[in-house]
């Protein structure tokens, strides 16, 4: 069976049931949309199971052929550890979010699944490519949903986000573009594996090429990461687009990003990447400080978060960076880590701005009054938030400290400023909303209904299981990393 | 039977092109344009059929080709002719610079 | 049974979880959810203790992290402190839920009260039975978080909000120091496993240098969690938590965690001879700098606060000095006595609803448990002879004199006589002379409170005798006995010590009595011959004003700065880029005329140009 094209394409068969669907019976529809995403989820569970069980997953079909066949592009999908556990966290967020939706997004819902489900094909395929141009197929197919889904569904300054999100990521993608036909047209292959060869035997393409094609590598993911200063778009992101699609943006998207650095930068270029890993690290440093230090001043919850995300995604660079066992580890675990964080607290921003009409600090406060569970959650989502043992985002930041220590110890040392931080700007924005005393008193209400409870509970689940037995996950990992430790010659 | 060169049908087309493309870019009126667009297929035509006979491959594909252009030719002028009275019940006019909405 | 000590901190775990799901339901039975578990708790720590006093140490352990060839395990190990630990931690945590159930009864959020309890007890148990550093970092980020969450239990007062952020914080910048330490660690050692550190330290495998800094950012950690100057702010301010916790967290267990973590790294410490003397320093000057400080404040739980921090001061001076009996012992006195004050403190709250000592007075005939129990409690934290305080302390300072810290030596008697003062100010202030409570019916507390302070005053008074020059020092050979990694000393203390310990505790409770009780000498004597002094002192040294203007504005300055650039640069940048991008658009835009016949001339032109250029360069464009 070819599980893996089914997955990356089984949110067609939502697609298809929607088109046929009229609009106004919205039950139905966001009953379908949410079905629609559970259907990927249980077979990419089929598919860690097929993994795990030593099934061959990867498939390869020939697809395009030209110049008297000395370029071909194939259909190859494939999945290492690294990317199955990406396509889990997509599969994973991506129901929650669609829940999300069903109860928030109040017209237009059958516009906005279709929209929601391009997107998650795009976002599946991004993990299962095991080819460039396959890669960049799915990956341009994530940035057309995304616009219209900021653009149309979102708060106040949407169409802004919307293109600044669209230009952004529009030129990174040009660049990708470049790249992948300039590596393309040199050797001949786009396929991720046989450019590993190619790229690590040294003679098939100059130094130079290499250097450069990494260079392009790090503005492309740099944008989607964010790397300081190409932040600004993803912070009006965090803050106009809809929650439901945060959710998506923060968990997912952004982790584009980190898995095309890791994959393609380290994966291919690891020699390379060797030389420029004090660079990064410096980058890392600036993103961690910076997002931080941002993030104390804000005055709207999700600006707070949103510079948060700037923030933690800095130690995932500091973690690709130390460029040993322990820093890729606690990168890659930082990526899934976040990825959960960040969809729990925007779902709790979600819900306290369904009740208030607002994210303002300022009019916010003592909301564990009129809502306890919300702020009970929204207090431990901080609390994973800012690196406390026992939830997953503990693991992630030990684990890149540890690795940064070994390779750079004095920038590891000035990056725990960080840590502080990230427990005073979490604090002030989770206590000054929930703690203190009440600012206004909002009429109507109420506490997590049942059906925000399950996402909320299902992701602090996943966070507290990664956080209390972190072995769960690096056993999936293992090959991965050891693959990609190859490239480094570590 | 006296043999016309194949360079005559080929000047004849080019003329022919040559003076349906003046007209698509220069006539005012509509209709003529569309006329003047039935011109520069014709002169393909011509082309297509000389080349059936004299071309280096000769064969029956050029003059079937033709027959082909003909009909989508026709369909052209018609969907051409029907979108122009449209236009015209709507801004009572057929000059073509005036139809110019598609501005930036 | 000692593989099987992490069903210990299981209990509370499971009392946590319970309370929060059906907390809601069961009411007013939550409590004996609470006091069940951690009684299941205790008795197995019991068990556990005396196990390992007859079978030895032991343990058992698990993988948890693996990162490639590395392997991070969690586990459980009982060693004599461990186990000591165990069941002070569990015997307070006991006692303070079943005292919480008479003090909390009319709190509508006693579910939540008693699940926080429960975490924060689960955390603690863990702590102190961890094999290695990392599992011990973990549990030591819990406990900070347990405390947290009760110090800002009353979430809806502003005071609470801000003493709860201000300890998470502030044990967070300790947490840091002790995170660089463990990994420091750990790249020298090659693992976390205590066992390990301590053979690695023992063959002289981490450099000198290096180990006194590792150990110096150990003890930050220490220092951020055990309230020592300069992060001891926090722990005054957690005083905005409901009493029992205060007793528990902020007198007890989790503020001991920090010289529980250097008496655990003792090897550690002793290899490094400049990191102990920062310890004994460090511990010394917190020792007499927040006595003073208790001697002029005016808040029941302050003084009692500012006491915390000056014992813990004493224990971290004890063990800089090499007195590592010392340190535990008075640790574990300082477990019982302290606890019994807080709750007796608690109980006279819970009776004259105040906290400020001007307005109470006259209580011993009214209180008549509390009273004689504070009495205990104040006997043996003054450290008068026969009570437990007294052998600890005697302990204490024959180590510092033993390791030749002579200065230290008299800092210490000098602590020892402000405390006594301090104490029995604050003793004769609440329960002697007139009463100066208003409107309330002072009443004394409900069995369910009384029980518990009676069984720490018991403790209080005896506790001490496991170790004295007298009986036997029964627990200093326990605590060493079996370890091969620390050094076996006992002194055997010249009989002046002793006397000097007793004598400076009597001049303290004699001042005190001349000026709270008497009146003989004027209680404005401070105020009106030294303002400067007294306000330096009534503020605090201004400490909390210094890191105010320092860090705190400093910390804005910079995120303001970042915001600026944000704003100026980052975005002008940003900006310009899409300003030229819009221009160029515009720009383009003219061409698009409408004019469907001026396209296809340019697309005509355009083309000839290409054929033309393909004729020209003959096909090879």
């Amino acid at each position: 069976m070819d599980w893996l094209t089914i997955l990356v394409f089984s949110p067609l068969i939502g697609i298809l049931i929607l088109s046929i669907q009229q609009a106004e019976q919205k039950v139905t529809i966001s009953l379908t949309g949410i079905l629609a995403t559970v259907l990927p989820l249980l077979l990419s569970l089929v598919v860690y199971a097929q993994f795990h069980g030593g099934g061959d997953l990867a498939i390869s079909h020939q697809w395009i052929s030209f110049g008297n066949g000395i370029f071909q592009i194939d259909y190859e999908l494939g999945v290492d550890g690294f990317s199955l556990l990406l396509l889990l966290l997509t599969t994973i967020v991506s129901t929650l979010s669609a829940s999300v939706a069903a109860a928030q997004i109040k017209q237009g819902l059958k516009a906005y699944f279709l929209w929601f489900l391009i997107l998650e094909i795009g976002m599946l395929g991004v993990f299962t490519a095991e080819n460039l141009i396959l890669f960049f197929i799915f990956f341009e197919i994530t940035l057309v949903p995304m616009f219209f889904l900021i653009g149309r569904w979102g708060f106040v300054e949407r169409e802004k986000a919307a293109y600044s999100f669209l230009i952004y990521n529009g030129l990174g993608s040009a660049v990708l573009l470049i790249l992948f036909a300039a590596i393309f047209a040199k050797t001949g292959t786009t396929n991720i594996e046989e450019l590993k060869t190619i790229m690590g035997s040294g003679n098939a393409v100059s130094e130079e090429f290499r250097f450069g094609s990494l260079l392009a590598l790090l503005i492309a993911f740099g944008v989607k990461l964010p790397i300081v200063p190409l932040h600004t778009w993803m912070v009006r992101v965090h803050v106009h687009a809809p929650i439901a699609v945060v959710m998506i943006h923060a968990g997912i998207l952004l982790k584009i990003g980190a898995y095309g650095l890791i994959n393609f930068g380290i994966g291919i270029f690891g020699d390379q990447f060797v030389k420029v890993a004090p660079f990064i690290a410096v980058l890392g440093l600036i993103n961690l400080l910076y997002g931080a230090f941002l993030a104390f001043v804000q005055n709207e919850l999700k600006s707070v978060f949103a510079y948060s995300s700037v923030s933690h995604m800095g130690i995932v660079l500091l973690g690709v960076a130390a460029m040993n066992e322990a820093g890729i580890q606690g990168a890659i675990f930082q990526t899934l880590s976040h990825g959960l964080i960040a969809a729990l607290l925007f779902l709790l921003v979600g819900v306290i701005y369904e009740r208030t009409h607002t994210t303002k600090l300022r009019s916010l406060g003592g909301l564990a009054k009129g809502m306890p569970l919300a702020a009970g959650f929204l207090l431990a989502a901080g609390l994973a938030s800012l690196g406390l043992p026992g939830m997953s985002g503990f693991v992630s930041e030990f684990m890149a400290f540890l690795g940064l220590f070994e390779s750079m110890p004095w920038l590891a040392a000035i990056g725990t400023i960080g840590i502080i931080m990230t427990a005073v700007y979490i604090l002030r924005a989770v206590l000054g909303v929930t703690y203190g005393k009440t600012v206004k008193s909002f009429a109507g209400m109420y506490d997590l209904t049942r059906r925000e409870m399950i996402p909320a509970a299902a992701l602090l689940a996943l966070i507290v299981l990664i956080g209390v037995y972190p072995n769960f996950i690096t056993h999936t990992l293992q090959y991965a990393l050891e693959s990609i430790m190859l490239g480094i010659g570590g | 039977m006296s043999a016309i060169p194949v360079n005559a049908y080929l000047l004849l087309a080019l003329v022919l092109f040559c003076i349906g493309l003046f007209g698509a870019l220069t006539k005012k009126n509509t209709v003529i344009v569309l006329i003047s667009i039935e011109l520069m297929l014709n002169a393909v035509n011509i082309n297509l059929v000389a080349f059936s006979k004299y071309g280096i491959n000769p064969g029956i594909t050029g003059q079937i080709f033709s027959l082909f252009t003909i009909t989508v030719a026709a369909a052209e002028a018609a969907v051409g002719l029907a979108i122009l009275i449209a236009l015209y019940r709507n801004r009572s006019t057929v000059q073509i610079d005036e139809m110019n909405t598609m501005k930036h | 049974m000692l593989e099987n000590a992490w069903l210990i901190p299981l209990f509370p775990l499971l009392s946590f979880i319970l309370l929060i799901f059906f907390g809601k339901q069961w009411r007013e039975k939550c409590s004996y959810v609470g006091i069940g578990f951690t009684g299941i708790s205790f008795v197995l720590s019991v068990i556990v203790l005396f196990t390992q006093m007859a079978n030895g140490s032991g343990g058992a352990e698990a993988a948890w992290l693996t990162i490639g060839s590395i392997e991070f395990r969690f586990g459980v190990i009982v060693n004599p402190l461990n186990a000591l630990m165990l069941v002070i931690v569990s015997l307070v945590s006991f006692l303070v839920h079943i005292y919480s159930k008479g003090y909390m009864h009319d709190d509508t959020r006693m579910a939540t009260f008693y699940s926080y309890l429960g975490l924060f007890t689960f955390a603690m148990l863990a702590l102190v039975i961890s094999p290695n550093l990392l599992q011990l970092y973990i549990f030591w980020e819990l406990v900070g978080v347990g405390s947290f969450l009760l110090i800002g239990f009353y979430f809806y007062k502003e005071e609470a909000k801000a003493a709860a952020k201000r300890a998470f914080i502030m044990t967070r910048i300790g947490d840091i120091g002790l995170l660089i330490g463990m990994i420091l660690l750990f790249w020298q050692v090659g693992s976390l496993e205590f066992n390990e550190i301590f053979t690695a330290v023992r063959d002289g495998s981490v450099a000198e240098g290096l180990l006194t800094l590792i150990a110096i950012l150990i003890f930050i950690g220490a220092v951020g969690k055990s309230g020592q100057f300069p992060l001891h702010t926090w722990l005054p301010d957690a005083m905005e938590g409901p009493t029992p916790v205060s007793a528990l967290i902020h007198a007890a267990t989790m503020v001991a965690a920090g010289v529980y973590l250097v008496a655990t790294l003792f090897p550690v410490f002793e290899a490094s001879p400049a990191a102990m003397t920062v310890v004994a320093v460090t511990g010394g000057f917190t020792a007499i700098f927040a006595a003073t400080i208790g001697l002029v404040q005016k808040d029941i739980k302050r003084v009692l606060a500012y006491s915390t921090v000056s014992q813990l001061g004493y224990m971290m001076m004890a063990l800089g000095a090499a007195g590592y009996v010392a340190g535990v012992f008075h640790l574990m006195t300082h477990a019982f006595f302290k606890a019994l004050l807080f709750l007796a403190a608690g109980s006279v709250i819970h009776a004259v609803h105040t906290q400020n000592i001007e307005k109470m007075g006259g209580l011993w005939k009214k209180m008549h448990i509390t009273g004689p129990v504070f009495l205990i409690g104040a006997l043996a934290i003054s450290g008068v002879p026969l009570f437990s305080g007294f052998f600890s302390k005697d302990e204490i300072l024959l180590a510092t004199w033993y390791d030749g810290r002579y200065g230290l030596f008299i800092l210490g008697l000098i602590a020892a006589f402000f405390t006594a003062i301090y104490m029995f100010r604050l003793f004769f202030m609440v329960f002697a002379g007139e009463s100066r409570t208003t409107g309330t019916k002072v009443h004394e507390s409900p069995r369910s409170m009384t029980y518990p302070m009676i069984t720490l005053a018991i403790l209080a008074i005896f506790s001490g005798y496991i170790n004295t020059p007298w009986f036997g020092t029964f627990l200093g050979d326990w605590l060493v006995g079996d370890s091969e990694f620390l050094p076996f000393e006992h002194h055997e203390g010249p009989i002046w010590v002793m006397l000097a310990a007793s004598l400076v505790a009597f001049a303290g409770i004699g001042l005190a009595y001349l000026i709270y009780y008497k009146k003989a000498l004027q209680r404005d004597f401070l105020t009106s011959h030294m303002p400067n002094t007294y306000t330096l002192v009534f503020n605090k040294y201004f400490i909390d004003e210094f890191y105010q203007y320092t860090i705190e504005y400093g910390v804005r300055a910079v995120s303001y700065l970042g915001s600026f650039i944000e704003k100026y640069i980052v975005e002008v940048i940003v900006a310009a880029v899409t300003g030229v991008v819009k221009s160029v658009g515009s720009l383009g835009s003219r061409l698009q005329s409408g004019q469907v016949q001026t396209y296809g001339a340019v697309a005509f032109v355009g083309l000839a140009i290409l054929v033309f250029l393909v004729v020209w360069t003959g096909g090879y464009l």
